[in-house]
C-alpha cells in the first residue's frame, strides 16, 4: 500500500510529498477503518451506506486533497483528474495511485461508490443528477479561511468515517498556526501577490489569511479578488512580491506579464515564491503555505528592508 | 502609323481552343468591329490584342515590338482597354474616374500628371460629361456610365483603343452615341477595335470587320465584303437579309 | 481641399486622445505632476508610470490601431468589398494561432522574439495559403480561401487549447484572445513596431493600384497595374503588420472593418485616399477604446477587444443595413 505513505507524511509533520512513511500511525488507522467498515458491512448491510461509506469518489480537486489525506487508496474509487496535476494538487502523487475521473455521472454509475463528494461550484450536471436520484452526495463549498478549513475537514472526515484522522490533520494545522502566532516576524513586510493571472487576492480570501498568518501585510485591502496591474503595484510599492510557483515549468501567457521590465527592475530580488498547490485549495496544508512563506520572507528580509529606490515623497 | 499585327495566335482553354491560329493586322485610323456568335472568342481576341492575355502560340506586335516584351506601364500608356459592362465599385466622382485613365502617366511618386487637368477637361467635354463631373459614378445610368468609361479610356490619348461590347445594354440613342465617339477617335488616328453584336450599328460605323467563329478568324475585310447574306447566314446559322440603300446597309435576321 | 481637412481633424483627434491616454490609468497623473517628475534628477513614481507604463501603452495603441485601420482599408480596396478586414482572410486568427503555439509550447519562454515571430509565421502562412488557393485570380476565390483559412486557424487555436500542457491555458488564452494593452512595456513596443512599420510601408505602396482596382481587375491591369504584385504587397503587409500587432496586443477585431468606413465618404471614396485617414481613425479608435477600458471602473478591467467588439458589432450591423438599402 504505497499510497499510505502520504498520510504518514502528514501525521509526522514533515510536510512535502515524501513517500517514506512512519509506519505506526498508518497501520493502526487502516486496521481501525477496516475493522469498522467490515463490521458494519457484515452486521447490517442495509445500513452500511448510511453509516460509514466504504468507498468514496471525489469529483472536485479540493475535496480530492482531503479524501486522499483521510482514506487509504483502496477506499477511494477515484479522484478528479485535476488532482494528478501537481500544479494544482498538493497530493498529486497520491492521486496518481488511485483511478481518475472527469466528474461525469456515467463514471459514478460505473464505479458505484458509496459516497460522492463534489464541490459546490463544479460539475453541476452530475450533482443535479445525483441529487435527483438521492444518491449519497456531499457538496463542499471552497474554504476561504482557516475556520472554513476546520469545518470542511471535519465535515468530510465525518462523512467518510475518518473523524479521528480529520481531527489530527486539524490539530497539526493549528499547531503550525499557533507556532507562527507565537513567533511574530521582526518586521511585518508589506507584500503583494503578483501572479499576473489578472487577479490579486484581498480581504476575506484564503490567500490573504495565509499572508496574515505568515506575518505579512497584504497591500490589497479590498474584499475578494481584484485585478491589480503594474501601475497599482508601482503605487502601492510593496516590500516584497509573493509569486505562486505553478510547481514546474509549464509555460503560459502569465510569464510574459510577470516579466514586465519595471517589475523585474524593482522586485526582481524582492520576490518570494510558494507553490500554488499549497493554497489553490483550502486544506489543512494551507498552514504549510504560511510556514513556507514565513521562511521565504525571512530569507529576503535584508532586501525587503531597503526602501524602493523610486519611493520618495510620494509614498 | 500604328500597326497592331497578330500572327498565328492560339489560346487553349482546357481541351478547347479559344483561339486558333489567328493572324491579322489592325492599322491606325481604322475602326474594326469584331463580330461572331456567342463563344466565338471575341473577348479572348480583344484581351490578347490588349496584351492582357499572353497567347499560347503566336505573337502580337505593336509597331514591330512584341507586346509580351513591353513593360506594363509602357503598354498602358499607348493602349486603352474597356472590358464588357465595366463598372466602378466605389462611389467615386465621374471626374476622378476619368482621371484614373491617367494612371500609367503618373510619376513614380506624386499624384499629378503634367497637363493632366486639361486632358481630363477635354475627355469630359468630348464625352459630354461636364454636367456630370461631380456625380458619383455608382449613381450613373447605363448610358452615362458608358460615356464615363469611354472618357476614362481616351483621356490618355491612346494610340490603340480596344473595347469589348461598347453598346451592350445601351438604348439606341446611347449606342449610336458610343459608336460615333469610337469612330471619331479612329478618324483622329487611333486604332480602334471593338467587339460588337449589333450588326446594323457596326455596318454604319465600322471600317473593317473581323469575323470569328469557334476560335478561328474567318475573314478580316472591309464592311462591303463581310456584310453579305451568304457570309452572315453561314456565320450565325440563321436566315439573313442584307439591304443596301444609298450609303446605308441594314441587316435583318429571321429564324 | 476637403481631403486635407479630414486629415487635419483626424490627426488632431488622434493626438488629443493619445495625450489623454498618457495621463489616464489605474494611477492618474496630472501634466503638472509629470513635468515635475520628469525634471527631477531621479525617477520617482510618476515618472516611472508615465515613461514605462503609460507611454509604451499609448504608443502601442497608436501603432496597433493604425495598422489595423490601414490593413482594413487596403483589403477593402483590394477585394472591392466593404466587409473585408484582416480577419476575413484569416490573418488575425492565424497570427493568434502562432502566438498561442509559441506561448503554450514553451518557445516564448526561450526567446522573447518567439511570440511575434510565431505570430508572423502564422499570419504569413494564412496569407500565402489564401494567395495560393486563389491563384486562379478572382477576388471571390481569395475571399473564400480566406474564410477557409480563418476557420482552420480558429480550429487550430481551439485544438492548441485542448492540448495545452498548462492547466491555466484555457483561461489565459481566452483572456488574451480578447485583446488588451494592459501592462505592456517598451519590450512589446520594440518587438511589434518594426513589423508594424514595415507592414505599413508595404500596405501604403498599394495605393495607386487600389485606385485603379476600383474599375475592376481587367481595367486595372490594362492601366499597367501588376495585380499579382499588388496582392502580394497587400497580403504580406497585412501579415507583417497585423501579425506583429496581434502577437503583442491579442486579437482586436472590428477596427480594420470600421475605420475605413468612418472616413471613406469624407475623402471622396477613392481607395488610396482612404488609406492614411483609415490608419489615423484606427489609431484613434484603439486609443479611445483603451482609455475607455481604463475609465470604466469595472474590476477586472474590460478587455480592449471586447469593448471594441461591443461598440463595433452594432456598427457592423449598420453597415450591412446601409449596404442593403443602397442595393435595393
Amino acid at each position: 500500500m504505497a499510497g499510505d505513505g502520504l498520510w504518514a507524511a502528514m501525521h509526522s509533520g514533515s510536510g512535502g510529498k515524501t513517500d517514506e512513511g512512519h509506519g505506526l500511525p498508518r497501520a493502526r488507522w487502516v486496521h481501525r477503518a477496516y475493522a469498522l467498515g467490515l463490521a458494519l458491512l457484515c452486521a447490517q448491510p442495509a445500513c452500511a451506506r448510511a453509516e460509514v461509506p466504504l468507498r468514496v469518489m471525489s469529483i472536485n480537486v479540493c475535496a480530492d486533497q482531503l479524501v486522499l489525506a483521510l482514506l487509504p487508496p483502496q477506499r477511494i474509487t477515484s479522484v478528479s483528474w485535476v488532482a494528478r496535476d501537481d500544479a494544482d494538487s498538493y497530493l498529486a502523487r497520491a492521486a496518481a495511485r488511485v483511478p481518475a475521473n472527469h466528474g461525469t455521472a456515467e463514471e459514478v454509475l460505473r464505479q458505484h461508490p458509496d459516497l460522492v463528494i463534489a464541490g459546490t461550484y463544479t460539475t453541476t450536471a452530475t450533482r443535479v443528477l445525483l441529487r435527483s436520484v438521492h444518491y449519497p452526495l456531499l457538496e463542499v463549498a471552497p474554504a476561504e479561511s482557516f475556520e472554513d478549513i476546520r469545518a470542511v475537514t471535519r465535515r468530510i472526515g465525518a462523512a467518510v468515517g475518518a473523524t479521528e484522522a480529520a481531527e489530527s490533520l486539524i490539530a497539526r494545522m493549528d499547531a503550525q498556526l499557533a507556532w507562527l502566532a507565537a513567533h511574530p516576524p521582526g518586521r511585518r513586510f508589506r507584500v503583494a501577490v503578483w501572479n499576473a493571472g489578472g487577479a490579486s487576492p484581498g480581504r476575506g480570501t484564503l490567500y490573504d489569511a495565509v499572508l496574515t498568518a505568515a506575518g505579512a501585510v497584504n497591500v490589497v485591502t479590498e474584499a475578494g479578488y481584484r485585478s491589480f496591474d503594474t501601475e497599482e503595484l508601482m503605487r502601492s510599492a510593496p516590500d516584497l512580491l509573493v509569486q505562486g510557483a505553478s510547481g514546474f515549468s509549464k509555460p503560459g501567457r502569465r510569464d510574459d506579464v510577470v516579466r514586465h521590465p519595471l517589475v523585474l527592475a524593482y522586485w526582481g530580488e524582492r520576490s518570494v515564491t510558494i507553490p500554488e498547490s499549497l493554497y489553490t485549495c483550502g486544506t489543512p496544508f494551507s498552514a504549510e503555505a504560511a510556514l513556507r512563506l514565513r521562511r521565504a520572507l525571512e530569507e529576503r528580509s535584508a532586501v525587503a528592508r531597503r526602501p524602493l529606490p523610486y519611493v520618495g515623497s510620494v509614498q | 502609323m500604328t500597326h497592331l499585327v497578330v500572327t498565328g495566335v492560339s489560346i487553349r482553354r482546357g481541351a478547347r481552343m479559344a483561339l486558333q491560329d489567328v493572324s491579322a493586322t489592325f492599322s491606325s485610323g481604322r475602326f474594326t468591329a469584331v463580330i461572331g456568335p456567342n463563344g466565338a472568342g471575341k473577348s479572348t481576341l480583344l484581351a490578347v490584342l490588349a496584351g492582357l492575355l499572353a497567347p499560347d502560340a503566336g505573337a502580337v506586335r505593336l509597331d514591330g515590338a512584341p507586346l509580351a516584351q513591353l513593360a506594363r506601364r509602357e503598354l498602358a500608356r499607348v493602349r486603352a482597354y474597356l472590358p464588357q459592362s465595366a463598372r466602378v465599385d466605389w462611389p467615386i466622382s465621374v471626374e476622378r474616374v476619368v482621371a484614373l485613365g491617367l494612371t500609367p502617366l503618373l510619376p513614380t511618386f506624386g499624384e499629378l500628371v503634367p497637363g493632366g487637368q486639361e486632358r481630363i477637361e477635354r475627355a469630359l467635354e468630348s464625352c459630354d460629361l461636364l454636367q456630370l463631373r461631380d456625380r458619383e459614378a455608382t449613381t450613373l445610368s447605363g448610358g452615362e456610365l458608358a460615356r464615363a468609361m469611354l472618357a476614362r479610356a481616351i483621356v490618355a490619348d491612346p494610340r490603340l483603343l480596344i473595347v469589348d461590347e461598347p453598346t451592350a445594354g445601351l438604348d439606341p440613342r446611347h449606342a449610336i452615341d458610343a459608336c460615333q465617339r469610337l469612330k471619331s477617335r479612329s478618324r483622329e488616328g487611333c486604332t480602334v477595335v471593338a467587339a460588337m453584336h449589333d450588326l446594323n450599328l457596326a455596318a454604319q460605323y465600322a471600317d473593317d470587320f473581323a469575323v470569328l467563329r469557334a476560335g478561328r478568324l474567318l475573314m478580316h475585310a472591309p464592311a462591303a465584303e463581310v456584310l453579305r447574306e451568304e457570309v452572315l447566314s453561314g456565320l450565325y446559322d440563321v436566315a439573313v437579309r442584307v439591304r443596301r440603300e444609298a450609303a446605308e446597309t441594314s441587316v435583318h435576321f429571321s429564324a | 481641399m476637403r481631403g486635407w481637412g479630414v486629415h487635419a481633424v483626424l490627426l488632431a483627434a488622434t493626438a488629443l486622445l493619445a495625450a489623454v491616454s498618457l495621463f489616464v490609468g489605474t494611477v492618474w497623473l496630472s501634466p503638472h505632476e509629470v513635468l515635475a517628475a520628469l525634471s527631477a534628477p531621479h525617477p520617482d513614481l510618476a515618472a516611472l508610470i508615465f515613461m514605462d507604463i503609460h507611454l509604451p501603452r499609448t504608443v502601442l495603441g497608436l501603432l496597433v490601431g493604425a495598422i489595423l485601420g490601414l490593413s482594413g482599408a487596403v483589403l477593402q480596396g483590394l477585394l472591392r468589398n466593404p466587409l473585408a478586414e484582416p480577419g476575413l482572410l484569416g490573418i488575425s486568427e492565424a497570427a493568434s494561432l502562432g502566438s498561442v503555439i509559441a506561448v503554450y509550447y514553451g518557445f516564448a519562454s526561450t526567446t522573447t522574439l518567439a511570440g511575434p515571430v510565431f505570430g508572423l509565421v502564422g499570419a504569413l502562412g494564412a496569407a500565402s495559403i489564401s494567395l495560393l488557393l486563389s491563384r486562379s485570380g478572382s477576388t471571390l476565390s481569395l475571399i473564400l480561401a480566406g474564410v477557409a483559412t480563418s476557420s482552420i486557424a480558429t480550429a487550430g487555436v481551439n485544438l492548441a487549447l485542448n492540448l495545452a500542457p498548462n492547466p491555466y491555458a484555457a483561461y489565459e488564452i481566452s483572456t488574451w484572445l480578447m485583446g488588451s494593452l494592459a501592462d505592456r512595456s517598451w519590450t512589446h513596443v520594440q518587438l511589434a513596431a518594426p513589423f508594424i512599420l514595415v507592414g505599413g510601408i508595404l500596405l501604403l505602396l498599394c495605393g495607386r493600384a487600389l485606385d485603379a482596382l476600383s474599375l475592376g481587375e481587367a481595367q486595372a491591369e490594362s492601366l499597367g497595374i501588376n495585380l499579382r504584385r499588388t496582392r502580394l504587397l497587400a497580403l504580406a503587409g497585412t501579415a507583417l503588420g497585423v501579425g506583429g500587432a496581434t502577437s503583442v496586443a491579442g486579437a482586436i477585431g472590428f477596427v480594420g472593418l470600421v475605420a475605413p468606413h468612418l472616413v471613406r465618404a469624407r475623402v471622396g471614396n477613392r481607395p488610396r485616399r482612404v488609406l492614411v485617414p483609415a490608419a489615423l481613425a484606427g489609431a484613434a479608435i484603439v486609443t479611445a477604446a483603451d482609455i475607455a477600458t481604463r475609465l470604466i471602473r469595472v474590476r477586472p478591467e474590460i478587455s480592449l477587444g471586447v469593448f471594441i467588439s461591443l461598440v463595433g458589432a452594432p456598427f457592423f450591423l449598420w453597415i450591412v443595413l446601409r449596404i442593403r438599402r443602397q442595393t435595393t
